[in-house]
């Protein structure tokens, strides 16, 4: 099992591919020694035949035979080979039965086979040969047996045997040793995962030195995993807080129910009793409504239903809306809309955002206080501020207004979800927006749309359609 | 006798909305999933309808869609667990019929239910007549019996609604939709605020007040005694 996932294993079976690389490598190398080798030597063999054809030939007519027999007695292994023919083809002298009829008279060296006759019998054997015709009519022949070349190729053979063969081993030895070593790694790792799988949130990748890259790769799944742990603690965190905004109304419907039925006595006082039940279990469900909501804008993408959105008629309706709200309040609620700024998104979206905001502004200045609403051209951005003399939200409070259910101390008495900021802040991201939250005094709110097709339309009757 | 049709696979639900519609005169027919639902919107032919958007068998959606491929224009009030940022709502919206989040209250599932039976006919008349109220809807004027009514744009389009359904329970919700365009519930209590506005000026020292507040439910424009 084991071995098999060895040898199936990457490493593996890149180290095999290495070896087999490098053992080419090594036979091809091998191989040009052996031919270079074999071309020098049958290079200097055929000097040596020439020179001994230039010495023998040079002798006058009687010392030529002696000097051919010389020559032959000299060589003890056989591998010389010279012959002195009359004109008629006749032997005179020398080892050669015959003039091999396919040598040429012309003092160049080249490869032929003859029969030689010895102990044991005939046998053929494949020589470098040179001849000369000599001046009185006879033909000279030196050849020599180039017997070296096996010798070599026996030599090469054993060093291939000797130095590949465990080069090789090593190589598979090796390759086996880190496909081992990285399965060790990789089954570790996975033990350590399936521990996080099953809960353990602490767990984490081991990891040695730095240098090695399996060590830095753990490094960063753990850093990864660090990031995931705070998360999911702030999401049970959410979780908490849902489940305590839940049941605070729940727990009172409860209690009215339940004491409604033993208490009341007329039909008055029941319908009270269940009046109050709806009305808290309205409450819940309005959290759930709003969490789902919120859920449902965070999840969904840029939708292709984007349209042109008039900011300046959009600020104007909200005004509208909240006018009378804002009346009964004793709240001065104004729109200032120097430009008339268009841009890409969901209406009905951008309208919710910006009522939030209103809603909010009003819902935190005390009576007598201001609300502004205005449209303002930044750079290349349509900025939408929302500002009040309410107590406005401390540098402290400014990460905290965006999470869940987050309401300020100071204004636990006023009725609502503790939803909208984040409604607000969803929103603004799927538009790719940015909602900036000035801090205190006096709340300050500001959603920046930059817009590369943001335009300014008519500017000329900004100023009169502002009346 | 109005016939609806309810197609919800939860009986539990199906049996309150029914009752609840029995007492106030409707016959109601129950179906619990998509496939038989379809058979029965074909053959009996209700005045209304009332689908659940996620049914066994047959999608909530589905059922409409090849309803109206029949040409059948049975009003249909569409009832989901699923959140309203959606495109195909606001398709079904326009479409003249609408959509309800669950969960919702009775009286919001009731009111829809007679507002899409009762939708205000296409009418020429330029002029808007409810009791004694009268609005022009051309110079944009309201009167009261001889008493001119001064309002704002948005007092106008209220009044308007109103009257298009006068004695009929309008939810906040609906007028939120209708009137604000809103598709979301404000945290605060908008439409209570404006609609008192609107009935201070409908409503004189010495008149029969028509704008009624039915309590944990919504507006009633009344123009009988």
């Amino acid at each position: 099992m084991l071995q098999a996932q060895i040898i199936r294993s990457n490493t593996f079976r890149r180290a095999l591919a290495v070896t087999g690389a490098f053992a080419v490598f090594v036979i091809v190398l091998f191989g040009f020694i052996y031919w270079q080798t074999d071309q020098y030597l049958i290079a200097r063999s055929d000097r040596m035949i020439a020179r001994q054809l230039n010495v023998i030939s040079a002798l006058p007519g009687e010392r030529r035979l002696d000097a051919i027999d010389e020559h032959l007695r000299q060589d003890s292994r056989g591998v010389q080979y010279a012959g002195l023919f009359a004109a008629d083809g006749r032997r005179i002298a020398g080892n050669l039965e015959q003039f091999p009829p396919e040598l040429k008279m012309n003092d160049s060296v080249q490869s032929l086979s003859v029969v030689r006759t010895l102990p044991t019998g005939r046998e053929t054997r494949t020589i470098r040969a040179v001849a000369r015709r000599m001046p009185n009519g006879d033909a000279l022949a030196i050849g020599r047996e180039v017997d070296e070349t096996r010798e070599i190729s026996h030599v090469v053979g054993q060093a291939l045997a000797l130095g590949l063969l465990p080069a090789f081993c090593l190589c598979l030895l090796a390759g086996a040793w880190l496909s081992m070593r990285a399965q060790e790694r990789v089954e570790d790792v996975n033990q350590h995962v399936q521990r996080i799988i099953a809960g353990d949130l602490r767990e984490r990748l081991p990891h040695r030195d730095v240098d090695d890259p399996f060590s830095r790769l753990a490094a960063i799944v753990n850093g990864m995993l660090d990031e995931m742990e705070t998360m999911i603690h702030a999401l049970a965190g959410v979780g908490n807080d849902i489940a305590h905004d839940l049941r605070t109304p729940l727990t009172r419907a409860r209690l009215a129910l339940e004491r409604g039925r033993t208490n009341a006595t007329t039909m008055e006082q029941l319908q009270a009793v269940a009046d109050k039940a709806v009305a808290n279990i309205d409450q819940s469900l309005t959290i759930i409504t709003a969490l789902l909501r919120l859920a449902a804008i965070e999840n969904s993408r840029r939708s292709a239903a984007f349209g042109n959105v008039p900011l300046h008629e959009l600020l104007r309706e909200v005004c509208d809306i909240y006018e009378p709200i804002a009346e009964n309040k004793n709240i001065n609620l104004r729109v200032e809309v120097g430009h008339l700024l268009d841009v890409r998104g969901d209406r009905d979206l951008l309208l919710e955002a910006v009522a939030n905001l209103v809603d909010n502004a009003i819902k935190f200045t005390p009576e007598g206080g201001k609300v502004d609403i205005e449209l303002l051209l930044g750079d290349s951005e349509a900025i939408v501020r929302v500002s009040d003399t309410g107590p406005g939200i401390s540098e402290q409070e400014r990460e905290a207004v965006l999470r869940r259910f987050y309401r300020s101390d100071k204004i636990r008495s006023t009725p609502g979800v503790g939803l909208g900021l984040n409604l607000v802040a969803a929103i603004v991201k799927l538009h790719g927006f940015r909602l900036v939250i000035h801090s205190g005094p006096g709340g300050r709110l500001e959603i920046i749309c930059p817009d590369e097709q943001m335009r300014e339309e008519r500017p000329w009757l900004a100023d009169e359609r502002k009346n | 006798m109005t016939k609806v049709l309810l197609i919800e696979d939860d009986s539990e639900t199906a049996e309150e909305i029914t009752a609840e519609l029995a007492d106030r005169g409707f016959e109601v027919e129950w179906s619990a999933d998509g496939i038989e639902g379809l058979d029965k919107a074909r053959s009996s032919r209700p005045d209304a309808m009332i689908v659940d958007r996620l049914l066994p068998g047959m999608n909530g959606l589905a059922v409409i869609e090849s309803l109206r491929k029949d040409q059948v224009r049975t009003p249909v009030l569409v009832l989901s667990a699923l959140g309203a940022v959606d495109d195909r709502i606001r398709g079904l919206r326009m479409g003249g019929d609408d959509y309800l989040t669950k969960p919702f209250a009775i009286v919001e599932l009731v009111a829809r239910v007679e507002a899409l039976l009762r939708r205000p006919a296409e009418s020429r008349d330029t002029t808007l007549r409810a009791g004694p109220l009268e609005l022009d809807l051309i110079e944009r004027t309201a009167k009261r019996g001889d008493r001119v009514i001064d309002l704002l744009p948005r007092e106008f389009r209220l009044l308007e609604y109103m009257m298009q359904r006068s004695d009929q329970l309008l939810t906040r919700a609906m007028l939120l939709e209708e009137v604000w365009n809103y598709k979301f519930v404000p945290a605060t209590n908008l439409v209570d605020v404006h609609m008192g506005r609107l009935r201070h000026k409908v409503d004189g020292p010495n008149d029969v007040p028509m704008i009624h507040n039915v309590r944990g439910a919504g507006f009633i424009l009344r123009t009988g005694p």
